[in-house]
């Protein structure tokens, strides 16, 4: 999917999803077309494993279709929503099954420099949280970065960044303090 | 959203942040859910930290999923017949076409046909895998399948009712796997009144055991474990 037709959907997806809450199966489809590849690359990049990566999916698309009257646009936009849905449900997956059952070595597939922040989409709120980010130190910057886009928890994080676990949660709030004080000002 | 909203405690804003950051363990994540639950704070807090870092996600690339997904995710949504599995595939196939020849006939010529061609299929056709294993599932300490599962030799399964069945508006059918042997059932996801369908390998490599129904608020349970009474049952 264009990145220019998703910045158009996003009015679109939100009616899209309250045809959804109206039992509109078209609507539905639609949504998938619009998403499921956005959402499948997330879920994918969070387990690294397919099978996991579309239980997810399939079953976040199948809360969209049940719970889409819970989708206030009032309070956000669609598509952070869904993206929201899916990851809580990822995550639910892979702390529940566990990687080991997948032969996830998070030391090996884990091996980043803290630079893919330049492909932040250029939104006012990507830019603050970028700009948060860099004032973050190093070690705080990519456990948050591990964390969201990586699934990491706080054990894994620990074994793939080789550092005690107690040292790896105080970066973790450490981080969170210095990001909520930046994005507050 | 809410910035300036309440600040309730720095470790309680902590604990919302690591939830939506994902660190937390399967534990963790449900005692806060819980507090969420009840609590408008914890959810404004939530919703605060959602907000602030959903960019993020837009650092995983796009990936078209397998094209099964959709088949499957409207299976669940709307019990339409998954991407047929052998016990189904001949009599979709052949049917029609052996019905062309009927189709000037009469009505009961028609139904006749349909017969005909049933048997006309199936008897040349020998299996060439090992038949799906069915299993009903039946109500605890009665006989009359409510739902019928197929196993089929990949570890998928498709579930359905055989008779009409009835959920609460607040409430999901979610099926089990109890393993013989095993302290705990392991979630299968949830069951739709019209029925579901298992992806490939979600049954595979389970010795001996129980599939289970239970009844559950409405997503499912959120423990891990049944929370609502085990309404049918079957063994695999």
């Amino acid at each position: 999917m264009a990145t220019a037709t998703r910045e158009d959907a996003g009015g679109n997806l939100a009616e899209l999803l309250a045809r959804c809450a109206a039992g509109d199966r078209a609507a539905f489809r639609s949504v998938y077309d619009l998403q499921s590849a956005r959402l499948y690359g997330i879920a994918l990049r969070l387990t690294r494993q397919p099978a996991l990566a579309a239980d997810a999916v399939h079953d976040a698309f199948l809360q969209v279709w049940q719970r889409s009257s819970r989708f206030d646009p009032a309070r956000g936009q669609p598509e952070a929503w869904l993206a929201g849905l899916l990851r809580y449900r990822a995550i639910d997956l892979l702390r529940k099954r566990g990687r080991e059952d997948y032969g996830f070595e998070p030391a090996e597939e884990v091996d980043r420099e803290p630079g893919p922040l330049d492909q932040l989409a250029s939104s006012e709120q990507a830019e603050a949280l970028r700009r948060c980010l860099e004032e973050l130190d190093e070690n705080q910057r990519r456990v948050v970065l591990l964390a969201f886009v990586d699934g990491l928890s706080h054990s894994e994080l620990a074994t793939s960044l080789k550092s005690p676990l107690g040292t790896v949660k105080s970066w973790v709030r450490r981080a969170l303090i210095g990001l909520r004080r930046c994005l507050e000002s | 959203m809410s910035a300036t909203a309440t600040d309730p405690g720095e470790e309680a804003n902590l604990l919302a942040a690591e939830y939506v950051l994902g660190t937390l363990c399967a534990a963790e994540r449900a005692t806060l859910e819980r507090e969420a639950a009840t609590d408008p704070a914890m959810r404004s807090m939530i919703a605060w930290w959602e907000a602030r870092l959903a960019p993020l996600a837009g650092l995983a690339p796009a990936t078209t999923p397998p094209a099964s997904l959709w088949p499957r995710i409207q299976a669940s949504a709307w019990g339409v017949a998954a991407p047929p599995m052998r016990l189904l595939a001949p009599a979709a196939d052949a049917t029609p076409r052996v019905l062309g020849f009927w189709r000037a006939t009469t009505a009961v010529g028609f139904a006749l046909a349909a017969a005909i061609a049933g048997i006309a299929v199936y008897r040349p056709a020998p299996p060439l895998a090992p038949p799906p294993l069915v299993t009903a599932l039946v109500p605890l300490n009665q006989q009359t399948p409510v739902f019928l599962a197929s196993v089929a030799d990949d570890g998928s399964a498709v579930v359905r009712p055989l008779t009409g069945v009835t959920v609460p508006l607040d409430r999901d059918l979610e099926l089990w796997l109890l393993k013989d042997g095993a302290s705990a059932p392991t979630p299968l996801g949830l069951l739709p009144a019209s029925g579901a369908h298992l992806a490939v390998g979600t049954l595979s490599g389970h010795g001996p055991g129980k599939i289970l129904v239970s009844l559950e608020p409405r997503g499912g349970s959120k423990t891990g474990l049944p929370t609502g009474p085990v309404l049918y049952g079957g063994g695999i």
